[in-house]
Formats: C-alpha cells, sequence, structure tokens
C-alpha cells in the first residue's frame, strides 16, 4: 500500500501542470479580453446592422452616432455626418482614431469584469459627449468647398477642440464604393504637413528670445523680376517678393523669407531647435483624451548645412508639422505661453446616468516665456490689422499667420495652403488652423476658410452659454 | 463520545449548507430558464429540473440516514456540476433536457450499482476478462458499422438512440486496468494489459478519434506508473507512442491539418480557427460575473453544448464560475491521491487515481483546446458537456473515486 500511495504523488505534478495551464489560459483571457470582446465578429457588438453601442452627441447634444433598434445612426444632416466622420469614426472600425473605434470599450460599457453586461442591461453603452460643435463643423467642411485638408479649432483656454474637420471625406450612410486617398484618415490627429511659413512664427519665437536687437535689425532681400535672394550657406533662399532692406515687422507682415532665412543663419541649428523642442516639436503629444495619439510635429536639422537652416528657418527643408500640435502652439500664445492639453471628449456617463468621466483643463506646460506670448501676439495682431485685413475676422481682433508650403521641386506642383491664428476677443478664445491641400496662395484659399469659420464661431449662440 | 458526536454533527451541518447552496443555485437557474423558454417547452424543463432536485436528495437523504455514510464532496461536486450541464442543454436545447436528465439518471444509477461491484473485490477479478472482450469488440463493432460524424468515426445508431462506445470502455479500461492483485510489482502482469491497450488506442486511432485516444493512453500510462511504478518502461512506451504519433502525421498529412491552426487560430480566423477564436470572444465578453444564463451568443456556434461548452459556462455564468469547475477536476484527484494511501487494496487505489487522472487530463484537453493553449481535439468536459454516454461515463468513472473512500464501505469504522 506504501508503494502505491508513494507512487500516486506523482499526480501532484499533473495537478500543477494542470493549475500552471489554467492560470496561463486565465492570464491570456484577462490581458486580451478587450481586444477579444470588441472583435468584428462579436455578436453582441456587431449585428448586419451595425453596431450596439452608447451615442455619441456633440457638446449641445446633437446626436452625431446612435444605436436604433440594433442599427447604427447618423446625424440626420449629410454634411454633418461627412464633417464628423473622421472624429466620430465608422462603426467597421477603418477609421482607426474615430471615437468609435478608439473608445469602443467605453461605449459598448465593456469592462474586464462585468464583460458586455452593461450592454445587455440596459440595450446600450457609455455615452460620449464630445466637445465638438456639429454647426461648426458643418460650416468648416461646407467652407473647404470640396478642397482637402483639415480644419481645426479649439478653445486656448480649456482645450476644448470645437471643430475638426478632415477631407476627403464620405457620408457613412452612403459609403462610396471606390476609396480616396486618406479619407479613412483624421488628419488633424494623423497627418503631417510641411508648415511654410507659418513656421515663421517659431523662428520669430526664437529670434524674440535670442536676438535682443531684433527690433533694430534690417535684412536685406534683394533681386530681379519680382523674387527677392539672399545668399546663405552655400547657395540662395529666395522669396516672393522683393522688400529691400526690411525691418522685423513688416518681414513677418508680409513674410519675407530672406529675413527669416536670415534669422535661422544668424540663430543657428541649436537655438532654433531648443525654441520648437521646448513648444512640443520632435515630441510626442499627450494622447487625446488617453486614447488617440497624435502624429509628432519635427525638426530635425542635427548636420544640416546652413542653407538647409535656413529654409527650415521659414517651413521648408525637413520641417512638419501635425495639425493638432500646431494649434496647440498657437493656443499657448494666445493664451499667454501655457499650452493646455487639447481634448476631444467632454464627458462619458453610463446608461444609469453616472459620470464615468468629465474632461478637467490641464496644462502641458510653458511653450513660451509670457513676455515672448505677448510680443508674438503683437506681430501676428500686425498681419491681419496690416495684411490681411480686419475686416475678414470681424469684431474678433485675431492675429494669424499664414503658410504656403511647397511640397514638390516639380514646376506645376501646387503648394499647400495653411493659416493658423487666433481671436483675442475674450468673448471668443479660439485658436484656428487650416490646411487647404494642392492650393495656390493661402490669402486666397486658406484665409477665406478660416475666416468663415471663425465667423460661425462667431456667431453661435449656444457656444457663448457652454 | 461526546466528542464524536460533535464532529458528526458538524458534518451534517456542511452536508446541508453545501447542499442548500447547490441546490439554491440550481432553482435559481431553472427558475431563470423557465422565465425564459417557450410554452411548450415548459413542462420538459420542469420535470428536469423537478425530478433532478429531487433525485439529489433522496441520495443524500438515503446515503446519510440509511446508510450513514458520512464525507460527500464527491457526489457534491457531481451533483453540481451535472446541475451546470443540464442547465446549458435545458437553455439551448430545450426539448433535448429530458433526454439528458435521463442519462444524468442511469449514469447516477451506474454510479450506484457499481459501487456494489466493486465492493467485492474477488468478483472484479473474475469480471476482468469477459469485460475486456466486451469493450474491446464493441470499439471494434464501432469501426466496422459506424459512419463518420464530424470527422471521426465514433458514433453508434441503435434504434433511434445514438451513443459513443468509446466513453463506455473508459469505465472498462480502467476496471481492467486496475483489476489485479497478483504480482503487483512485476512487469509481466502489465503485458495483456498493454496488449489490450494497444488495441483500444489503435481502434480510437483507426475512428481518428484523437482526443479519446490521447485518453486512453494517457490513462494506460497512470495505471501502469500505479502498478509497476517502473518509469523506465513508461517512458520507453512514451518514446514509442512518440514516434508512432510522428509517422501518421506524416504519412496521413490530412491529419495534421486537423491542427493546422494550432497556436493561430487567429489566422484562421473563419476556417480552422472558428470555434476556438468564438470561444475566446464570448469568453471575453462574460467577465466575471457572466451574462446570465440564455444571454449569450457562443450558444449558436457549432457544438457549443459539447466541445465549447467551457465558453458558454464563461460567457454567461463568468470566469469565477469556470474557475470553480476547473478546480474541482482538481478536487477530485486530490480527493483521490490522500484517500489512495487508507485504501483497504491497491486496487481501489489505482482505480481512484485513474479515474480522476482521466478526468482531469480530459478537462485540460477540452479547456485548454478551445483556448488555443493545446490543440483542438474535440473531447468533451467531463459532466457538463451535453452527450448520453459521456455523462453516464463520468457517474460510473466517480464510482471509481468513490470505492477509494474507506468509509463508502465501512470496514475499519472510523473514516479516516
Amino acid at each position: 500500500m506504501k508503494s502505491i500511495s508513494r507512487r500516486a504523488l506523482i499526480l501532484y505534478l499533473l495537478i500543477i501542470v494542470f493549475l500552471v495551464g489554467s492560470v496561463f489560459t486565465y492570464y491570456n483571457l484577462v490581458t486580451n479580453s478587450n481586444k477579444w470582446a470588441m472583435n468584428r465578429a462579436n455578436r453582441h457588438l456587431y449585428s448586419s446592422g451595425g453596431f450596439t453601442a452608447g451615442d455619441i452627441t456633440d457638446r449641445n447634444g446633437k446626436i452625431l452616432a446612435s444605436t436604433e433598434n440594433g442599427v447604427r445612426i447618423y446625424n440626420s444632416d449629410e454634411a454633418v455626418r461627412k464633417a464628423t466622420l473622421q472624429t466620430v469614426g465608422d462603426g467597421a472600425g477603418y477609421i482607426a482614431s474615430g471615437i468609435q473605434t478608439a473608445f469602443k470599450d467605453e461605449l459598448t460599457g465593456y469592462t474586464v469584469i462585468d464583460g458586455i453586461y452593461n450592454l445587455k442591461r440596459y440595450g446600450k453603452g457609455n455615452d460620449i459627449t464630445l466637445t465638438l460643435d456639429a454647426d461648426i463643423c458643418k460650416a468648416a467642411y461646407n467652407a473647404m468647398n470640396g478642397q482637402n485638408g483639415v480644419v481645426g479649432v479649439m478653445n486656448y483656454k480649456t482645450g476644448e477642440i470645437i471643430c475638426i474637420v478632415s477631407t476627403p471625406t464620405y457620408d457613412p450612410l452612403n459609403k462610396p464604393s471606390t476609396e480616396k486617398e486618406g479619407m479613412y484618415l483624421n488628419k488633424f490627429f494623423k497627418g503631417v504637413y510641411t508648415p511654410g511659413s507659418t513656421f515663421k512664427i517659431m523662428t520669430l519665437a526664437s529670434s524674440i528670445e535670442n536676438l535682443p536687437n531684433l527690433k533694430s535689425m534690417t535684412f536685406d532681400c534683394n533681386g530681379k523680376n519680382g523674387k527677392g535672394q539672399i545668399a546663405i550657406g552655400e547657395g540662395y533662399v529666395y522669396c516672393s517678393g522683393v522688400h529691400k532692406n526690411v525691418m522685423i515687422e513688416k518681414a513677418f507682415n508680409q513674410s519675407c523669407n530672406c529675413a527669416f532665412a536670415t534669422l535661422a543663419d544668424t540663430l543657428g541649428a541649436e537655438k532654433l531647435t531648443a525654441t520648437a523642442e521646448n513648444a512640443g516639436f520632435n515630441k510626442k503629444m499627450p494622447k487625446i483624451n488617453g486614447k488617440i495619439s497624435c502624429a509628432k510635429s519635427t525638426l530635425k536639422l542635427e548636420n544640416s548645412s546652413a542653407l538647409d537652416i535656413g529654409w527650415a528657418g521659414i517651413g521648408q527643408y525637413t520641417t512638419l508639422v501635425n495639425p493638432c500640435h500646431m494649434l496647440t502652439v498657437i493656443s499657448a500664445i494666445a493664451n499667454g505661453g501655457t499650452a493646455v492639453e487639447p481634448y476631444v471628449i467632454r464627458d462619458i456617463t453610463t446608461p444609469s446616468g453616472k459620470t464615468l468621466y468629465s474632461m478637467q483643463v490641464q496644462t502641458i506646460g510653458e511653450y513660451f516665456s509670457p513676455e515672448t506670448a505677448a510680443e508674438l501676439t503683437e506681430y501676428m495682431r500686425s498681419n491681419v490689422k496690416n495684411n490681411y485685413g480686419d475686416y475678414r475676422f470681424q469684431n474678433l481682433q485675431m492675429c494669424g499667420k499664414t503658410g504656403t508650403a511647397e511640397i514638390s521641386d516639380s514646376e506645376d506642383a501646387k503648394p499647400n495652403a495653411l493659416f493658423t491664428g487666433f481671436s483675442t476677443n475674450p468673448d471668443y478664445p479660439y485658436a484656428i488652423i487650416v490646411v487647404v491641400e494642392d492650393s495656390s496662395f493661402s490669402i486666397k484659399t486658406a484665409v477665406p476658410v478660416a475666416s468663415k469659420v471663425m465667423a460661425a464661431v462667431k456667431n453661435n449662440k449656444e457656444l457663448k452659454n457652454n | 463520545m461526546k466528542s464524536k458526536a460533535i464532529k458528526n454533527s458538524s458534518k451534517n451541518v456542511n452536508l446541508l449548507i453545501m447542499l442548500t447552496v447547490i441546490m439554491l443555485f440550481q432553482l435559481i437557474c431553472a427558475a431563470t430558464l423557465i422565465s425564459k423558454c417557450e410554452i411548450e417547452n415548459r413542462t420538459g424543463i420542469i420535470i428536469t429540473f423537478g425530478v433532478y432536485i429531487l433525485v439529489e436528495l433522496m441520495y443524500f437523504a438515503g446515503a446519510r440516514l440509511i446508510l450513514k455514510r458520512r464525507g460527500f464532496e464527491v457526489e457534491l461536486i457531481a451533483f453540481l456540476l451535472t446541475g451546470i450541464g443540464l442547465s446549458i442543454t435545458a437553455s439551448v436545447y430545450p426539448s433535448l433536457a429530458v433526454k439528458q436528465l435521463i442519462a444524468a439518471l442511469i449514469g447516477i444509477f451506474g454510479f450506484i450499482a457499481l459501487q456494489i461491484i466493486l465492493r467485492d473485490i474477488n468478483l472484479c477479478q473474475k469480471l476482468r476478462y469477459p469485460v475486456a472482450i466486451l469493450a474491446f469488440g464493441l470499439l471494434v463493432f464501432t469501426l466496422v458499422f459506424a459512419k463518420f460524424t464530424n470527422g471521426a468515426k465514433n458514433w453508434l445508431y441503435i434504434g433511434g438512440m445514438s451513443i459513443q462506445p468509446s466513453e463506455l470502455v473508459k469505465v472498462a479500461f480502467i476496471f481492467v486496468g486496475a483489476a489485479t492483485l497478483e504480482k503487483l510489482q512485476s512487469n509481466k502482469s502489465l503485458t495483456k494489459f498493454i496488449i489490450f491497450a494497444l488495441g483500444c488506442v489503435g481502434a480510437l486511432f483507426l475512428m481518428y478519434d484523437f482526443g479519446t485516444a490521447l485518453i486512453f493512453f494517457f490513462t494506460f500510462i497512470v495505471i501502469s506508473f500505479m502498478r509497476s511504478g517502473d518509469v523506465r518502461t513508461i517512458i520507453l512506451v512514451c518514446a514509442a507512442a512518440l514516434m508512432g504519433g510522428v509517422l501518421v502525421l506524416n504519412f496521413k498529412p490530412y491529419v495534421a491539418n486537423r491542427f493546422a491552426a494550432y497556436l493561430h487560430v487567429w489566422d484562421y480566423f473563419d476556417s480552422l480557427g472558428y470555434q476556438q477564436t468564438r470561444v475566446m470572444i464570448y469568453s471575453a465578453s462574460g467577465g466575471l460575473f457572466g451574462v446570465g444564463l440564455g444571454g449569450g451568443k457562443l450558444r449558436n456556434v457549432f457544438a457549443a453544448t459539447e466541445d465549447l461548452v467551457f465558453g458558454v459556462v464563461c460567457e454567461e455564468f463568468g470566469w469565477i464560475l469556470a474557475a470553480a469547475i476547473l478546480l474541482s477536476y482538481v478536487a477530485l484527484l486530490v480527493y483521490s491521491i490522500k484517500h489512495a494511501r487508507y485504501a483497504r487494496s491497491s486496487f481501489y487505489a489505482i482505480c481512484a487515481t485513474a479515474a480522476s487522472a482521466l478526468m482531469l487530463f480530459q478537462a485540460a484537453l477540452n479547456v485548454f483546446g478551445v483556448n488555443d493553449v493545446l490543440p483542438l481535439t474535440g473531447v468533451t468536459l467531463p459532466f457538463i458537456s451535453r452527450g448520453g454516454s459521456s455523462i453516464m461515463c463520468c457517474w460510473m468513472l466517480l464510482a471509481f473515486i468513490k470505492a477509494v473512500d474507506r468509509g463508502t464501505y465501512r470496514y475499519g469504522g472510523v473514516r479516516q
């Protein structure tokens, strides 16, 4: 008997193997449960009609996406649907950064503890209220008028993003059979653009910080046939005009390439990079609402020649900006130098009415000193007043900077037109960025879009109330 | 005398508490099912649970009050697991609830009957050859007359009834393997058993029922080791089997193809990995407490109540209950190992450890198979999967475990 019972002990080994296997199975289940439960094949979430989940509403409670009888529905206005598509996302998950994909857990009410029980119990998950305003998104979509690009508007005091439009877009209720490049991409978060002259804001900021005699400097911009040029390093930087001997304010107003290439050359790679990196270049932005990551803005000047640094100083060379980051930079200038964290979700509530999440205003850091921010504000205000025209932004005391970015050396390639700026009217604490792709001079394309969108912001009564 | 009385009464209270909890659980399941089911199935479900709970009560009352038995761990586990299986069957296939109940009752009857047979070791010795011949004959008969069902040739259809002979042969296999007292620790006594085992495993292989073949092979290893304690022979046998397995996979590549999805189930999402990925998706949907009996979606997938039943438990009853089920099989084996030491005869010790190790191994193949930790072999989860042959086999195997406890036959008076 003794030998039998001793032999039986070896079966404890079997038990250990079984328990290890069980722990491993459960470990897999717990760590992957989120991913597995959100799978497209999960009939709790997906049916032939679409996606069963909570509502997505804009800041005023307008439905952007909802589930009715197991079918996913969207806003009744086609323009609103198209304008908010990239932010709201499609039900099928093609738009990865869309709320419907990135916040699927929250929308379905999924938790590791309860599984999809909430969805079963209430027939829907948690509701998400965005910071977006559907009307302003629609106005921006209409203002783009079929052109491709990005519009973003953000409250520079709170970080609430009230408008995101990324085109080309499509109607989620009537998806086109042919795919257009970029229609699944939210370029506001995921895109990067050559900034062109909008980057002169950064060069100017670095100059304000590092060159005490900036206001007394004169810059050389001479040339033939209406094209100025300046020798930098072993080559030339060209200008769109001949500005002769120009001072800094006028150079900024008229976006003189010679002046800003000279400034970049004077500053050198190190100082220019330091200013840019302090304002979030070459770094990851905090994920929007903890989940949506933004592409990085980059300024890489290691081992660059003087000429390349000159080109980089006017937003060419390899310089790239992400629209959401750039809008955060502009917001920081408007906000006295301090950057606030951008948000797209205002709150998340459970079907029983409990608030799971409510956005809190957070600062990311001091992108600029208050003095630099104040000076930049003055220069940017001067741009609108003296060059773009206050009539385009009535009653907004707008500050801004345009950019026309060459994205190819080819003669007939069309540039990207950019505008970024903000209102200094305390009633409208909003900053804006507009990118129009394959365009022409920004004053003809991006500025009118910005003008229409800011007018919509100004005329929006609900925005003032909350 | 006094302390003994106190001990007895505390045992009684434990039994009462456990029984109350288990029955409460079964009543809640029954109430849920009755509230949700179609009118025409209502009677069937009421009868199923009514009879099941009544039998359960009668069993414990009879064993405790008439037979004066103490210690009901094994039966409590079996009744709990059978109840869960019955709830799932009644929920997914309400019309088959009564059929499953009848199979369970036959199993419980077999459990009691086998205990009576096992009491007489001499009888067991005499029955050994007839049982071996009958069991092997049944497998050969199946091999000849069965038709392929879901890729395996392991079902017999007799007058509208379908049975899986390999399940019944499991009981015979342990019975034959353990029923030897002569020359306990010699290799010679093993030879006949090895031939019998080889025949059974071979027949199962030819039926393409690889999961069951593996279970038999594993049980054979356990019994051989318990009998001889000879590690070398067993390693030799394992090596031979491994080589045989590799040869089969080499010459019959379609056998290997059946396991091609192993560890890559998400790459075979809609083909070979369909069942495993669905189990994972819906297990994950259940959370700790499940979505509730009847609320799941895995039930719509093929073989949900049989091979994939662990996923249904995770989804509808939650991960905690699923873990409790896994621990139940462990508890049965621990029980057997503990009691093997005090067993009246090595026969009981071998029976109990082999039977409980078999169930644990089968549970491992099932649970790890559907979760892609092991290849999916399509075996049932003991006591819980739907299927008459399976539930009968499990209850009869339980008789082996029960027999190892001295208290069962009340030799030696006080239970250890």
